[in-house]
């Protein structure tokens, strides 16, 4: 047992925490990561559902992590490695055809001259849209937020150099930058394409992990952050071999070598404030560990209207926190499966390129749409927008052999039901999920072996996500960049001197895993080499 | 329009004329004279009410009778709203930068907003960014718990927009209606004596003393464009005008696509008009009364009916109506905001007798179903349908209805797809996107072309506001190409 007092300690061993441990203990620090639960990863953990099957639990592909954090930590040679599916997203529509993207726009714009001649004539250009703003993007993901109030010397030279970069847009894209990011991402959809199946696939992006439909403004920026996280039109890659619990492995190996301790089954109950500073943190069985500075990767709400004390926090400050948006509507339901679903659009066809990557279902707009309609009055859809993926199919050590698994974010599931709990309709919304599906693949709820269901509730209570928000709280455009948790509050530091923020609930927020951990780490390693060491 | 009644056909309130037009055109001279509209009742769907009106500490009983947490909230909120306004005000006036170019006085401009934005007090600078991106109830929520008065206040949020009360960016139009003000005070809104149409004709009148030529019955046909420069106009009767400068107040479409041509233009430019967004979402149904109708609510004809009557029972009911638009149908149980002028202004109606308006939203200008033409009655019965809930006796005081659909609006005001603002107030078609990026400075790519109606920034519901905006723009160039 590790007594006495630490430089540093970290909440929640989740990607970003463990990417603010490799990077601080590379810095020179002895950062010590506690984890409530047996084992690492947070939302990037692989699990088993059903004797033989695995899965990825929540997260399902760390395609978008930033390569200069897989750099920095040698994610490769402690045991990272990455599966590129041949083909990105599966899309059956409604007729029996299917949208295929693949990792060749000119092939994709091929299979979409089916659907329409126009499609197929844009895809290139959009292909090429989506790049171009997704460059220009990326930096911004490695960026801590300028101080709004007193912008130092460095914000204002990454403003302008950003500015710079915006200018040397072609007039055009510039123009689409700032009009898109408040868009509707269904009127960005149709700005481009005009067959409803594909305009569907791209709308996915936007709405994925939101309370938010295909008509609500400023999906467009969540999109965009995609985007820039990983510009390819067809949405982001990077399985990883093993699920995405090897990752976090990896993560967890990489922060040990460098130096860092990582600590399971160490459940953190509060964080000690004294003279406004944080000074510690007393975990659930009692025991207290010292430190000179505190580092949450938990989500801002767990943080600070569950471990810190409201009396020791500024009243104001509690109040916009709890304003924070961090409704979860996304539900995981995890199949496995006896064999291959048996998609219609798929008939005669080698179905196994085509279901290696993500599978979206959901054929229109309006379909995407009328599915959130259900969470707005707090109930889940009855026909729920699905992405799935089957793993097994380019990792086979994940079922045996001849069978799969198949991982689904369902939307929507709201985390507060008007009527009854998540417990008594949790197979109710299950069976939602198994209709849609079989809309597509009809017998696929003849090869299912075993359900496991993980609802906003539950996202909560076993992952720690308070609302069971997946992202750590809403990509909207007031909760984004400079605002992220809170305007003011974006830089990675808090109120409370020596607590620090590092997850989703940070800049550059949820689905892009470590970039927040990697921010967090260059803003702590400074302000501790500058400030002399308490006590 | 019925014989003895008159109606403002149209608009029905004026709150948005910006005092400073007011003044400046001496309009109360040329006859604008402005009755209070006081307060708003929203009965609700368990017999209760809400009745705020201009009386602050009446209203703040009432909200308390609802919920004493929300009468404290609301003072805090109707301050906070006035430092939003006050921030906002001076860019509504201004012509909007263009921050894709190389001209410095256009960053300029931006970062002298940035420098006042980094002014404003924390807690207002959130405020600010949350009303320029969230939906109007989760703006609202912050604020308030109490449903009803959300879904009253969320009203003013969707009002001649595609987009419901949850829908992100409609805390923005909130904050629009709110810079509504009559002789300063904010947060007014009033009838004009002899309805609306009077303020148009007071306008008219100091327009004329100035030197300004009116002539009605001239509709335009096509705008006469000669090696890239507007050369003057050509009247449906085939009467040709010269002139050095031309400024539309219409609708780009009409302006461009129609008068002047696509061949004239970029096609960039064309691409973009063709893609701005108009989406009319509002309809109107005008009803002469032989008497007053009783509200189940609160009986009786009292002054409650003097002021605006909004049907906006909750937030639920409010999102509902926003459903069925975006599915392709009208409404059936629409938001309404209804005014009896003959209340407050006799001269609109034969003695007892009344004229009720009712602003209807939503009614979608592209119908899934069947065609406006067919829908009509159709939509005008859902409206009494829906008022009836509240005014059971409704039915039988209607001497005479007159339904405005979408259509109606575009046939008879020339407003494209009938949208009251001239093509909706979203984010991405504000300030310098409003209408078309890079063509938001109140000038087009036909040189002596001017825009200056509610598709350039400020955009509609600010009444005259484009109006002077763009007459800064024409007078500077004009005076530039004399020098």
């Amino acid at each position: 047992m590790s007594a006495g007092r630490r430089d540093v300690v970290i909440i929640g061993a989740g990607p970003n925490g463990l990417v603010a441990a490799g990077l601080l203990a590379k810095a020179g620090f002895r950062p010590l990561v506690l984890e409530r639960r047996g084992i690492v990863g947070g939302t990037a953990v692989t699990e088993e559902i059903h004797p033989g099957f695995r899965c990825s639990m929540i997260a399902q592909s760390a395609g978008s992590m930033p390569p200069a954090i897989v750099r920095a930590l040698d994610l490769r040679r402690h045991g990272f490695e990455t599966i590129v599916p041949a083909v990105r997203m599966f899309a059956p529509a409604a007729d029996g055809r299917a949208v295929l993207l693949h990792d060749d726009p000119a092939h994709t714009a091929s299979g979409l001259a089916a659907f329409s001649r126009k499609d197929a004539e844009k895809f290139p250009q959009f292909h090429a849209s989506m790049s171009k703003i997704g460059a220009l993007l990326a930096p911004l993901l490695s960026t801590t937020p300028p101080d709004i109030d007193r912008p130092g010397a460095g914000d204002v030279l990454r403003f302008l150099k950003l500015g710079k970069a915006f200018r040397g847009l072609p007039k055009r894209d510039a123009w689409r930058l700032l009009r898109w990011g408040p868009m509707a991402v269904a009127d960005f959809a149709a700005e481009w394409f005009e067959s409803e199946p594909l305009r569907a696939v791209i709308a996915g992006r936007g709405i994925a992990g939101a309370f938010a439909g295909p008509w609500s403004a400023g999906t467009t920026a969540h999109l965009l952050l995609a985007a820039a996280a990983d510009p390819h039109s067809g949405g982001p890659d990077g399985f990883v071999r093993g699920g995405m619990g090897r990752f976090s492995e990896s993560l967890a190996a990489a922060a040990r070598a460098a130096g860092a301790e990582v600590r399971t089954g160490a459940e953190v109950a509060s964080i000690r404030v004294q003279n406004g500073a944080a000074a510690g943190v007393v975990l659930a069985g009692g025991e207290e560990i010292e430190a000179g500075a505190v580092v949450s990767s938990a989500d801002p709400k767990s943080t600070f209207l569950r471990l810190v004390d409201p009396g020791e926090q500024d009243p104001d400050f509690l109040a916009n926190m709890t304003n924070y948006r961090s409704t979860g509507t996304v539900a995981m339901v995890h199949f496995a499966l006896s064999g291959l679903p048996e998609f219609r659009a798929l008939a005669g066809e080698d179905a196994r390129a085509a279901l290696s990557g993500r599978i979206h279902i959901g054929t229109e707009i309006d379909e995407l749409e009328r599915a959130f309609d259900a969470a707005k009055y707090g109930d889940f859809s009855p026909r729920p927008y699905c992405e799935a993926t089957i793993p097994s199919l380019t990792d086979p050590t994940l079922a045996p052999s001849g069978s799969h698994v198949m991982s689904v974010r369902a939307q929507y599931a709201p985390y507060t039901l008007k009527k009854g709990t998540w417990t008594d309709r949790r197979d109710e919304f299950a069976r939602a999920v198994v209709q849609v599906i079989s809309e597509h693949a009809p017998k696929f709820a003849g090869s299912i072996l075993a359900t496991r269901v993980l609802t906003p509730r539950d996202l909560e209570e076993t992952y720690g996500l308070a609302g069971g928000h997946i992202f750590h709280g809403e990509h909207s455009l007031d909760q984004l960049f400079t605002m992220r948790p809170l305007l003011g509050w974006a830089r990675y530091r808090t109120p409370i001197a020596g607590l620090y923020l590092c997850g989703s609930g940070t800049h550059p927020g949820g689905g892009i895993p470590g970039a927040s951990g990697a921010n967090a780490s260059r803003e702590i390693a400074r302000d501790l080499k500058r400030a002399p060491r308490r006590r | 329009m019925f014989p003895g009644f008159k109606f403002s056909v149209a608009s029905y309130v004026v709150s948005l004329l910006r005092p400073e037009i007011i003044r400046d055109l001496d309009l109360p001279r040329h006859g604008l004279e402005i009755l209070p509209l006081d307060g708003t009742f929203t009965p609700m769907e368990n017999g209760d009410y809400l009745w705020r009106v201009n009386d602050h500490g009446r209203t703040r009983r009432e909200i308390a009778r609802h919920s004493k947490v929300d009468a404290e909230a609301y003072e805090e909120y109707g301050k906070a709203m006035v430092e939003m306004g006050r921030f906002v005000k001076p860019i509504l006036s201004m012509t909007p930068p263009d921050p894709t170019s190389l001209d410095p006085s256009g960053l300029f401009e931006l970062l002298r907003i940035g420098r006042r934005f980094q002014k404003l007090r924390p807690d207002d600078k959130q405020n600010q960014v949350q009303l320029m991106t969230m939906s109007a109830v989760d703006f609202l929520d912050r604020w308030f718990e109490t449903d009803v008065l959300k879904a009253t206040m969320s009203a003013s949020g969707i009002i001649g927009t595609f987009l419901g009360v949850r829908s992100p960016g409609t805390a923005y139009v909130l904050l629009h209606h709110y810079m509504g003000e009559i002789d300063g005070a904010f947060r007014s809104w009033g009838f004009a004596r002899g309805g609306t149409g009077a303020i148009s004709e007071a306008i008219a009148a100091a327009a004329r003393e100035a030197g300004v030529e009116i002539r009605t019955e001239a509709p335009i046909a096509q705008i006469r464009v000669r090696g890239g420069r507007a050369t003057g106009v050509v009247l449906e009767s085939g009467e040709e005008i010269e002139a050095a400068v031309v400024s539309s107040s219409l609708d780009p479409r009409l302006t461009f696509l129609k008068m002047v041509g696509r061949k004239e233009l970029p096609d960039e430019f064309v691409e973009d008009l063709e893609r701005y967004k108009y989406r009319g979402s509002s309809g109107k149904v005008n009803l002469a009364l032989d008497g007053l109708p009783e509200f189940t609510a609160l009986p009786g004809s009292g002054a409650h009916l003097r002021g605006a009557i909004s049907i906006s029972p909750s937030v639920e009911y409010m999102e509902r109506a926003y459903d069925d638009a975006k599915y392709g149908r009208f409404s059936r149980r629409p938001y309404m905001d209804v005014v009896i002028p003959s209340l407050t202004d006799p001269s609109v109606a034969p003695p007892g007798k009344h004229v009720m308006s009712c602003f209807v939203q939503y009614a979608p200008y592209h119908l899934k179903e069947g065609n406006w033409d067919d829908q009509r009655e159709a939509f005008g019965d859902a409206v009494i349908d829906a008022l009836a809930v509240h005014a059971p006796n409704i039915r039988e005081r209607i001497l005479h209805r007159q339904v405005l659909t979408p259509l109606d609006i575009e046939r008879i005001f020339g407003l494209t797809e009938g949208n009251i603002f001239q093509g909706e107030l979203t984010l991405e078609q504000l300030f310098f996107l409003r209408p078309a990026p890079g063509w938001a400075q109140y000038r087009t790519p036909i040189r002596g072309l001017y825009m200056c109606g509610s598709a350039t920034h400020p955009g509609g519901g600010i009444m005259g506001a484009p109006g002077k905006n763009a007459a800064g723009v024409l007078l500077s160039d004009m005076k530039r190409r004399r020098a």
